[in-house]
């Protein structure tokens, strides 16, 4: 019944803030690396910080200005990735069933989720909770180190590094998910539309709850 | 604007206003702790400058000379040994060069 139709999943102003974070969170991941470990000579380290600040810096206007222009659409998902329920404890138990489809090529029983599934909803909290200290403790690193009380910027060091490392390690596999759930990854990336049935698979609590029906020719 | 070719959207009615005014409030009170941290810190080092600048003034106030050219030892070096100020010999014996030691701290 519902074959060929499509459901608007990601709206321009999510897809524009998503790109910005990728032009700045995938360079910001890799110069943090560098950072960490040092591999490079002294003016390459140079260079590699250069980069990071102005990454950061772009990561940080782009956080703010969907702060404030999509607050919004930030309520919305800080309600969904917060709301926990049985479902999030069953879907973990089989982790959302992608070992199995992807090592075994089984095909196992999986809860019914909303439009994030339980991993998804964990690497969002990691996202917004991690993305904030680490905009915040950059800038106070970068820009104001001599403002704060040295062991608070010592602290601000540690924190820095620890969000860093679990969200460059959610990363990878952010981007594995991302892109093995193909027409996510073309709606993200390109027209933000999902094919009715496959969100009805793998987002059943959504399409069922949360959709509304809108008119063939309204514009 | 984007071409309108899907047939279903999220209801944005999703979020209730109560809803909405709740996590709101919450996020801007989480945000605000920073600030209010910044503050502190701010007003706390701000404290120790005004208290520094106090304690200069008042060694300035009990001090019988003030500045580096009235210094009767200076005065007297310029005019037995090292000639005019930003001399040759003033230039060779009081200049100091630069040297990155931050090498050596890490």
């Amino acid at each position: 019944m519902h074959h060929d139709k499509t459901i608007l999943k990601h709206p321009l102003s999510v897809r524009i803030f998503h790109y910005l974070l990728i032009l700045s969170f995938l360079p910001l991941a890799v110069t943090g690396v560098i950072l960490y470990f040092k591999p490079l000579s002294e003016s390459a380290m140079n260079l590699t910080m250069q980069i990071h600040v102005v990454c950061g810096v772009v990561l940080t206007i782009d956080a703010v200005a969907f702060f404030l222009i999509g607050f919004n659409r930030v309520v919305l998902f800080i309600k969904r990735v917060f709301y926990v329920s049985m479902n999030d404890v069953k879907w973990f138990a089989v982790l959302g069933g992608y070992p199995q489809k992807i090592l075994l090529r089984q095909k196992v029983a999986v809860p019914p989720m909303g439009k994030y599934n339980s991993g998804q909803k964990l690497f969002g909290i990691c996202v917004l909770i991690g993305g904030t200290v680490l905009i915040f403790s950059g800038w106070v690193l970068w820009a104001f180190p001599h403002l704060a009380p040295r062991e608070a910027v010592a602290m601000m060091g540690t924190l820095h590094t620890f969000f860093a490392w679990v969200l460059t390690l959610f990363l990878l596999v952010h981007l594995f998910l991302g892109i093995y759930m193909f027409e996510d990854f073309k709606s993200m990336i390109l027209h933000g539309k999902i094919p009715y049935e496959e969100a009805r698979e793998m987002s059943p609590l959504w399409v069922e709850k949360e959709l509304i029906p809108i008119s063939e020719n309204k514009s | 604007m984007e071409k309108q070719n899907y047939q279903y959207i999220e209801n944005p009615l999703h979020v209730t206003r109560r809803e909405f005014i709740t996590i709101g409030g919450i996020v801007v009170a989480f945000l605000a702790l920073p600030a209010v941290w910044i503050k502190t810190v701010t007003s706390s080092n701000n404290n120790y400058i005004k208290a520094r600048t106090k304690g200069l003034y008042q060694d300035d106030e009990k001090s019988a000379v003030r500045v580096s050219h009235a210094n009767k030892s200076v005065a007297r070096y310029y005019q037995e040994f090292g000639g005019e100020p930003l001399g040759h010999l003033s230039h060779e014996l009081l200049h100091t060069r630069y040297i990155n030691r931050t090498k050596g701290l890490s």
